[in-house]
């Protein structure tokens, strides 16, 4: 396969992604959500923090499009806030996530002594439901930002470990590993230019996936308790909140909810997409 | 093929002393001292060296691992630091609950999966197959406490089901009564990615050379899906199930708690939240070893129904 | 790939299959077992011991599977026989002599007699024991029988309050063989009582299961019924989500609660099938307590800062939904010993005077709308049950607004206990129950009860000497005059901003007959003497 054809096969999947509608309409609602969360404190007239109990748990409608929280806050700005503090977790989490994983994965493929160790232990971390590693991972840290993110992080590791391998060994199958090493360039060399640079997509396509698993796993460590300490907004805190209301002021836990789905579904459409028109390619 | 046995064996092995080296660490990393907690109130430093001792706390971390795996083999999982309960005979009383709860969560996830991906399957591309992927995609992405809660909405409403706890045997209707909502929100979480692989495996092997020879041979259209195509793609879905098993104890991590459903899912969150140290560890060391034990059964059932799957690899 | 549509027909046969399977077999909740009553909760007990818990959880199923010597009158100020008949107290005040009923018998059927009396004390008060609240048995010189049926319970001090505590739950009798031979289990696997219910099983977080004692009769007339029981069966049913309590009772799954959210009460109110009762007396104050020993917490005037900062008839509007009233004493006025005359003005709502207070202790306002001193930000840490969230989090809007920091930390409650004996707190968040003023003054104010449960750290001769003046009292107006002067002197020392006096509500579905909640301990089931079903 020559450099040429590669960046053809490229170009195909991109026009190929771009007429994909639920990409399209998926990626526009992420970059939406984002853009609000990251502008939120120019976008709405509210403080997400200051409390006025005696206007609690308003329906929507009559100056908050929301309603109020339990607090009397403007549900929408807590929201905003909110996805915030949980696509900040999800983003950082994955990021940290696939860092580590991504590494173990290539290194694995790389150096094939390493392989069983290393795919050994990845199995361990896979035997725990992510949730319950998540829990524990909290409730050992202690309550924080940081150790949510290095919860969320450690359980959608080994996930993106394995992609990562199974990627980078059909690489390792290819002539140019061989030839790379052949013309003696360093290990260094070999793993980032050659076996990272091609061996990228479908990691990059299950990283997106993780995304989503990722958000969802921090929402609901919010949900069962294990989020942040008040005041501080995050979507699955703010749903386990509206839990208490779930008959007197269901817009709450709903609203929230919602949110979380809507941001989840979206990244699990962009990476079925980003897969489809990965297979596609290859047939 | 027995050697692959084997070897699957000791892998496992392998892994889940890996499982037992963490539940383990989790007791020496988290930043309370077991004995301080033991002692309570009002230990003093001597009672607590004294625990400490005779927990054999004050050897090494290496040979507390050892005397740990003994005890866990001889059933011993120590006993909760807050009301002195056996963990293994509360992980025990919890575990029926939990399997109940998995078990019908996937009587009907399972069948509707199926169902689902072979309709897909059969009309690839149609507005079935569309709605069938949407329904899939979806169904991962919602938060499974939302379907809880809007499930005890509904049930709270309209009184039609209970909403907390589990009733009498299964086979009451007090007992179906009270499964019915946890069953239906865990199985969601399942009937996405089975129906998605059976869509995609079936409608290869829906095409597969053996299967056009039995369509050819005039076979009916209902023994060619079932005998040919659907046997052919059964295996990789099993295996899907199989580490399906994982996310699905995730997800009764959840279930349960907001049903107040008696399994290892709440003991686990419970104890988690409350600082019960020895109880979570053996909670989620049993979770995590139900899993790798799912799963080597799986591979062993994959390696007896077919070795090709053996050979291939 | 082409696409083809092979077999259609089969595709809709095999999904429909599946989905019919899927939607099948949906029956209404089922009725429950007659003559069992289900009483729904939101948490459980640590352990069924009297002498070694303090959780109401234990209390209120202790009442059921156990007897005190005496009780008290449903307006909390009269003592009753319950397992003593009659009882002298020497003209000292250091000697009491109970005379016990006869034909008493545990749950295994062996006679009670005055030697449980003497084992279960002995227990108790072992030295270096893990048990709990020994300091209601006043300092203890002896228990001892003259025979069967009398006990002799001797002081080394009088103790004025001493009758009264001995209605409370960890004075109920054990079966101190079973104690003994139980060890760490007992009240765990099993318990041995005199009750007019016999425990029959726990499974810890999920149930307990009582059952009527054959041939209980001696409750005391003056609580209701004297025995047996009307009903076959009591469960103790957890249920920790609380809407999902709420919706149990309406679904008919449980019988009664009073556990319920407050939201729920409030539509209670208008729900035909739903009765709510409440018990004649009954103290529970809700309050913060400040930890004098913290940089910015020993000065008064910042403690009286955050006092005047925080609404607590909001608190008790909204979050309440007005169920509970708003108070600014550390214990109710119709307490007994009481003192009119107590300053209450630290402890109102007033924002303006957090401003004047904070200038006059040397604080300024930075330009962030904080207060602060010497540079360093005025941010306080408060500890809080994760079941109060809500209310956490408006003490922490109204700081807000007043320009002081508040970092909360909430922990379950099996894990806050530790988390305050870490001690970097300034405020910590807490509700109790209590009998009269001298009972809420012994529990938390003497400087031998630091560092728990004297959390504020108040360390303090003259509230130690007036504590020992009232306890020592050997009739009522000399108890009443130091009680009295004791809660003034506490009140001007602002160590707590009391929030909310709660009374509980149970709330009862149509299977139960409506009966007068019990006020003892906060435990508001009682013996469960007085539950009959329709």
């Amino acid at each position: 396969m020559t450099d040429a054809t590669v960046f053809a096969a490229r170009g195909r999947t991109w026009r190929r992604l771009r007429r994909n509608p639920m990409m399209t309409l998926a990626l526009g609602v992420l970059v939406l959500i984002t853009l609000a969360a990251i502008l939120a404190p120019a976008l709405t007239p509210f403080d997400p923090y200051e409390t006025n109990i005696r206007a609690r748990l308003k329906p929507p409608g009559d100056g908050h499009i929301l309603g109020t929280d339990s607090q009397g806050r403007d549900l929408l700005t807590r929201l905003l806030y909110g996805a915030r503090t949980t696509l900040l977790i999800g983003l950082v989490g994955t990021g940290f996530g696939a860092l580590l994983g991504g590494t173990i994965g290539l290194c694995a493929a790389f150096y094939r002594r390493l392989d069983s160790v290393l795919m050994r232990i990845i199995d361990v971390f896979l035997s725990f439901p992510s949730i319950l590693f998540g829990l524990s991972l909290a409730a050992m840290l202690g309550p924080g930002l940081d150790s949510l993110i290095f919860a969320v992080g450690l359980s959608v590791m080994p996930g993106i470990a394995r992609i990562s391998r199974g990627a980078a060994l059909s690489i390792m199958a290819q002539d140019y590993m061989d030839s790379g090493r052949a013309i003696g360039l360093p290990d260094r060399r070999l793993l980032s230019g050659y076996l990272l640079a091609n061996a990228y997509p479908p990691i990059l396509t299950y990283t997106t996936l993780a995304f989503g698993d990722a958000v969802l796993l921090a929402a609901t460590l919010g949900f069962l308790g294990l989020g942040l300490q008040p005041p501080t907004a995050e979507l699955g805190s703010i749903a386990a909140e509206g839990r208490s209301f779930l008959f007197l002021a269901p817009h709450v836990s709903t609203a929230a909810s919602v949110m979380i789905f809507v941001i989840v579904l979206s990244f699990n459409l962009l990476g079925d997409a980003l897969r489809d028109a990965g297979d596609r390619r290859s047939v | 093929m027995f050697s692959r046995l084997i070897h699957r064996g000791v892998t496992s092995l392998i892994v889940l002393t890996g499982v037992l080296l963490i539940g383990f660490l989790m007791l020496q990393v988290i930043p309370a001292d077991p004995a301080v907690a033991i002692a309570g109130p009002q230990g003093t430093q001597e009672e607590i060296d004294a625990i400490r001792r005779h927990l054999g706390l004050d050897q090494p971390v290496l040979l507390q691992f050892v005397w740990y795996i003994e005890r866990v083999l001889s059933g011993d999982m120590g006993r909760s630091v807050i009301n002195n309960a056996s963990v293994s005979g509360e992980l025990l009383r919890a575990a029926g609950p939990t399997i109940e709860l998995l078990a019908v969560a996937m009587l009907w996830a399972v069948p509707t999966a199926l169902g689902l991906g072979i309709l897909a399957a059969l009309r690839r591309g149609g507005i079935v197959d569309r709605l069938v992927m949407a329904v899939s995609v979806m169904g991962v992405s919602i938060p499974v406490f939302w379907v809880g809660l809007l499930m005890i909405q509904f049930a709270a409403r309209t009184r039609a089901f209970p909403v907390q706890g589990r009733g009498g045997p299964l086979w009451t209707i007090d007992g179906l009564s009270h499964i019915i909502l946890p069953a239906i929100a865990l199985g969601l979480i399942l009937v996405g990615p089975i129906a998605r692989m059976t869509r995609t495996t079936l409608s290869e092997s829906l095409y597969a050379d053996h299967v056009r020879t039995a369509r050819a041979k005039g076979a009916s259209e209902a023994r060619v899906i079932i005998h040919h195509a659907l046997r052919t793609a059964l295996l990789p879905i099993i295996t899907l199930i199989g580490l399906q098993i994982g996310t699905l104890l995730g997800g009764a991590v959840v279930t349960e708690t907001i049903f107040s459903w008696p399994g290892v899912g709440r003991l686990a969150v419970g104890s988690i939240i409350a600082g019960d140290y020895p109880m979570a560890q053996g909670a989620i060391v049993f979770l995590a070893s139900a899993f790798i034990l799912v799963n080597i059964t799986v591979d062993i059932f994959n390696e007896l129904a077919d070795p090709r799957i053996g050979a291939k690899t | 790939m082409t696409d083809q549509r092979p077999f259609p027909g089969i595709a809709f046969r095999l999904a429909g299959f599946a989905s019919a399977a899927a939607i099948a077999c949906a029956s209404a909740a089922a009725a429950q077992d007659a003559g069992t009553v289900t009483i729904g909760r939101t948490s459980d007990a640590d352990r069924y011991d009297p002498q070694r818990s303090s959780a109401l959880a234990a209390a209120e199923v202790l009442y059921m599977i156990g007897d005190t010597l005496v009780t008290l009158s449903s307006d909390l100020k009269t003592v009753e026989p319950a397992l003593a008949e009659s009882w002298d107290i020497s003209e000292d005040g250091l000697t009491y002599t109970f005379h016990l009923k006869d034909g008493v018998t545990f749950c295994d059927g062996r006679a009670f007699t005055a030697q449980d009396v003497v084992g279960s004390m002995e227990r108790w008060l072992t030295p270096d024991g893990p048990y709990v609240s020994t300091w209601k048995a006043g300092i203890v010189d002896s228990v001892t029988t003259p025979d069967d049926l009398t006990v002799v319970y001797k002081l080394k001090a009088p103790s004025s309050g001493l009758l009264y505590q001995m209605a409370q739950f960890n004075f109920i009798i054990i079966d101190p063989e079973q104690a003994e031979s139980l060890g760490d289990d007992f009240g765990v696997t099993a318990f041995n009582g005199t009750g007019p219910f016999c425990f029959e099983s726990w499974n810890p977080n999920d149930s307990v299961v009582l059952s009527a004692h054959e041939g209980y009769s001696w409750g005391s007339p003056a609580l209701g019924n004297t025995g047996p029981a009307k009903v076959d069966k009591v469960v103790w049913k957890i249920v920790p989500e609380e809407a999902t309590l709420a919706a149990s009772l309406q679904a008919g799954e449980i019988d009664a609660s009073y556990s319920l959210p407050a939201w729920s009460i409030a539509q209670f109110e208008a729900d035909p099938s739903v009765t709510l009762l409440q018990p004649e007396a009954a103290f529970r104050t809700h309050y913060l307590g400040m930890k004098v020993t913290r940089d910015f917490m020993k000065d008064i005037r910042v403690r009286e800062a955050v006092s005047h900062a925080i609404d607590q008839s909001a608190i008790a509007d909204a979050i309440f939904f007005g169920t509970v009233e708003p108070t600014e004493s550390y214990y109710a006025e119709e307490a007994l010993d009481y003192d009119p005359s107590i300053d209450t003005t630290p402890f109102a709502y007033d924002p303006a005077k957090t401003e004047t207070l904070l200038t006059e202790a040397g604080f300024t306002k930075g330009d962030d709308g904080f207060w602060q001193k010497d540079g360093t930000p005025l941010t306080l840490t408060y500890y809080g049950f994760n079941t109060s969230r809500e209310q956490a989090e408006t003490v922490q809007g109204d700081l807000r607004k007043a320009g002081i920091n508040l970092n909360v930390e909430l922990y379950d409650s099996t894990a806050i206990w530790a988390k305050l004996r870490e001690q970097t707190y300034d405020l910590y968040q807490m509700d109790y129950p209590y009998l009269n003023a001298g009972d809420a003054l012994n529990l938390y104010f003497a400087s031998s009860s630091v560092p728990s449960p004297n959390r504020m750290m108040w360390e303090d001769e003259e509230t130690d000497r007036l504590l020992e003046a009232g306890n020592s009292a050997v009739n009522a107006d000399a108890r009443a005059e130091a009680f009295m002067a004791l809660g003034k002197h506490l009140h001007e020392a602002i160590l707590w901003k009391p929030l909310l006096l709660e009374k509980p509500t149970v709330a009862i579905g149509p299977r139960l007959v409506p009966f007068e909640p019990a006020g003892i301990s906060g435990a508001a089931f009682g013996t469960g003497l007085n539950l009959e079903l329709q």
